[in-house]
């Protein structure tokens, strides 16, 4: 497995079952370097200089997040606004993070239906990503899938077990 | 005369400069300190002071004076007017009482009549100097047991004056004496004399109200700060002269000043002020107390002294004891007043003193007397321990573990935190944690407060978390957490130790002072260490930054960058304190820490990029 970089954001977690659930699932890989953001930016200080340095190590990032009032959560977008650097696209810049892919996990309340052009909130989920996806769209970095959990305020254990191996899948590709 | 004066004043700071540190080092109060340094110089160990002694003891008890001037400016004559009936209850019951006592005593060992009851009188005050040194060292003038005892110095202050002007009429009992001399109360008309407290309390409070604060106002106006300093010693020793000329205690009416002066703008500045000089006075006025205890005396009949002082001692310590029952003070709170003042004070002295001047006492009855009241006073300090790690001990924890168990089978599988020193800063610390429904284990030593705290809910201890079993009491075998907030750093570091060595498995959060408390706390092993001086002093930087135009954010930004390479820095600090270069190293931290600082990663200039500062930052 690609050595991957888990950025979870969650700022209610004790309050998302099913998030409490799927995070279980990153103890188990050895590659994979989950980092809570919430509980260690919990100032919202960010070590952008040791995050920057970190970066070269990974293949792959994990983006993990509860879809919050319809965007990523604060301390997500504080996360990546520190780090990511504006000069990487100058020309005689490295970029460590080209070539890098990218998962996006996302959980979210209501049907699927829901997030569509004719759906109750009219906006599908790639538009209300539509600025994380330019981010990584101008640093070079593939995204590989979305995958996002609909209705995760209700769903049963079964069936986070199935989304949780569907997961698994996709990392493993 | 002069010069030798001087020289035994050097003596005695001498004496007491050398001893008062050993002696707090021992865990005593430092009146113990100074009186043993006083035994030391004094003509039966080293005989360094001369026959100026005497003059030096008088001329010192000045220093009352000013300790009651310093106890009235923190005291606001609202608070004051309400414990007016504290001060007659509790003082003149202890007064009538103890004397009475004594004089049936006395008389029932067959000592003159004269002279049982001008030894009965002189011995029922009880020491200002002492007990009040000691409740500031202890920071209890504010519990029950403080107040009580405060209250009763003041009455017995009072209580000089018609003892002064009864022991004459004493004297005039025996029929081989001459007339007692001229005496300043009598001077005055006999209606006078009964009501010369109040006219000096009049007297003072129209002064107070229209005289000191205008006087005060124009001297600052000079804006000379000697003059400052002059002024407010003229104003204390004016009052103190003032009062002597109406026949009150001096002492009592520069409490009373001070009193007035309370609600003053000048109240800090005069406090600031006269301290220096109250603790110059009264070190010297400690030490002279020891130097003249005659241990010839002693000698030649110890029986009788140490019976004398032990008697006296427990005459006092019962009437007190009874009237705080009487008063409904809790056991603690009551053995505490009773022991604090069961001394006989520097009042008696003077008493002494003038009765010998009577002819009321012979001199080797007098010396024998001076020995007595010296003992009681060196006693003070070791009876106030007996009562702090023996007694006062058994009365709270009884009943706090019977509530323990108690909630103990309510909920057990409660994660358990033990926080020690409940006062500003463990208090918020609790109130915290309570918020969000965890009941931390409380010690504080303030019974009072343990009172209050168990009202509400929270499970208290009261006890000195200083000993190993007030901590297993506590719970601390099967707690996860113990947090120090105690006020003094040394207790926090011995009850770290004390933890350490006995609950391994016990993680421990601590409050510090500042960098130095730190060290030492980084030096034994602690990982969490909350310095009180840096939030609080790093939130007042960011709101200064953004009055002079700096954008909030970025301020804020600023300060937890500070924070975080100040954390570090005192941690590599307090390593390398341990090598010699030690000043080297902090000059170099702090250039260091600048450097740093200047380079925000929000700084947009490209050439400030540089990686090797987050290494610092982070480990």
């Amino acid at each position: 497995m690609k050595n991957t970089l888990v950025l979870f954001a969650h700022p209610y977690l004790e309050y998302s079952r099913s998030n409490r659930e799927i995070i279980k699932f990153y103890g188990k890989y050895e590659h994979l370097d989950f980092r809570d953001l919430y509980e260690e930016y919990h100032d919202f200080h960010i070590a952008a200089f040791r995050e920057r340095k970190r970066l070269p190590n990974y293949e792959r990032i994990i983006f993990h997040f509860p879809l919050i009032w319809f965007g990523m959560p604060p301390l997500l977008k504080l996360w990546i606004d520190e780090v990511f650097d504006k000069h990487w696209q100058q020309k005689n810049e490295r970029n460590p993070l080209e070539q890098v892919d990218a998962v996006i996990l996302i959980t979210a309340e209501g049907d699927e239906s829901c997030y569509s052009k004719n759906g109750k909130f009219h906006f599908t989920i790639e538009e209300l990503l539509s600025g994380l996806l330019v981010c990584l769209e101008v640093n070079n970095i593939k995204l590989k899938q979305i995958k996002c959990i609909y209705n995760a305020d209700r769903i049963s254990k079964k069936e986070i077990i199935i989304h949780k191996q569907d997961f698994k899948k996709i990392l493993e590709q | 005369m002069e010069s030798s004066f001087a020289m035994t004043t050097l003596i005695f700071l001498g004496a007491a400069i050398i001893m008062v540190p050993l002696v707090r080092k021992l865990g005593l109060s430092s009146v113990v300190g100074y009186i043993l340094g006083g035994i030391i110089i004094g003509p039966f160990v080293l005989k360094l002071t001369g026959n100026e002694a005497d003059n030096i003891m008088h001329a010192t008890e000045f220093g009352v004076v000013m300790l009651l001037f310093l106890v009235g400016l923190e005291l606001e004559p609202k608070k004051f007017w309400g414990m007016r009936k504290k001060i007659v209850g509790l003082g003149l019951a202890q007064i009538v009482l103890t004397t009475v006592l004594l004089f049936a005593i006395f008389r029932f060992l067959d000592w003159r009549a004269d002279q049982a009851i001008t030894i009965a009188l002189c011995f029922s005050l009880s020491s200002t100097a002492i007990v009040l040194q000691t409740l500031q060292e202890k920071n209890i003038f504010n519990t029950v047991a403080g107040e009580a005892s405060f209250s009763t110095l003041l009455m017995q202050d009072i209580a000089v004056i018609p003892i002064l002007a009864v022991l004459p009429i004493i004297a005039n009992y025996k029929p081989k004496e001459e007339t007692a001399g001229t005496l300043f109360l009598q001077r005055f008309p006999e209606w006078v004399q009964s009501f010369s407290v109040i006219f000096g309390v009049v007297i003072l409070i129209i002064l107070g109200r229209y005289v000191f604060v205008p006087f005060l106002r124009y001297v600052s106006k000079s804006g000379m700060n000697e003059l400052l300093t002059a002024s407010s010693l003229f104003l204390v020793l004016g009052v103190s002269e003032l009062m002597t000329l109406v026949g009150l205690s001096p002492a009592l009416g520069a409490f009373i000043a001070g009193v007035m002066l309370a609600n003053s703008e000048f109240r800090h500045e005069l406090e600031s002020h006269i301290d220096p000089f109250k603790g110059l006075l009264l070190a010297v006025f400690f030490v002279s107390v020891g130097s003249t205890i005659n241990f010839n005396v002693i000698m030649q009949n110890p029986a009788f002294i140490f019976g004398t002082a032990t008697v006296i001692l427990l005459v006092k310590f019962i009437v007190l004891f009874s009237i705080g029952k009487f008063h409904k003070m809790s056991n603690d709170q009551n053995f505490l007043y009773a022991f604090a003042l069961s001394q006989v004070g520097e009042f008696a002295f003077v008493l002494l003193n003038y009765s010998s001047n009577l002819y009321l006492v012979e001199p080797v009855f007098h010396s024998q007397m001076l020995a007595v009241v010296a003992i009681t006073m060196f006693a003070t300090p070791f009876l106030l321990i007996l009562n702090e790690r023996f007694i006062a001990p058994n009365f709270n924890i009884k009943l706090s573990e019977d509530k323990e168990n108690e909630s103990l089978t309510q909920d057990i599988d409660q994660r358990k935190i033990i926080i020690v020193g409940f006062g500003h800063f463990g208090s918020t610390v609790g109130r915290l944690l309570r918020a969000n429904k965890i009941k931390p284990t409380i010690l504080d030593h303030d019974s009072n407060r343990v009172r209050i705290l168990r009202s509400y809910g929270f499970k208290v201890y009261y006890g000195d978390a200083r000993r190993l079993q007030m901590l297993k009491t506590a719970g601390a075998e099967n707690a996860d957490i113990l947090v120090l907030c105690l006020d003094k750093p040394e207790d926090n570091l011995y009850i770290s130790e004390l933890a350490r060595e006995n609950f391994p498995n016990l993680k421990m959060f601590v409050r510090s002072k500042n960098r130095n408390d730190a060290f030492t706390f980084i030096n034994n092993g602690i990982d969490n260490i909350y310095r009180e001086t840096l939030g609080t002093a790093v939130n007042m930087a960011v709101d200064i930054l953004q009055s002079t135009g700096m954008r909030k954010y970025a301020a804020r930004r600023m300060a937890k960058r500070f924070t975080l390479i100040d954390k570090e820095v005192t941690r590599k600090l307090a390593k390398s304190k341990i090598s010699d270069d030690f000043t080297f190293t902090t000059k170099d931290a702090l250039e260091r820490e600048s450097e740093l600082l200047a380079m925000d990663n929000l700084n947009f200039d490209d050439s400030k990029f540089q990686e090797k500062e987050e290494e610092d930052l982070n480990n």
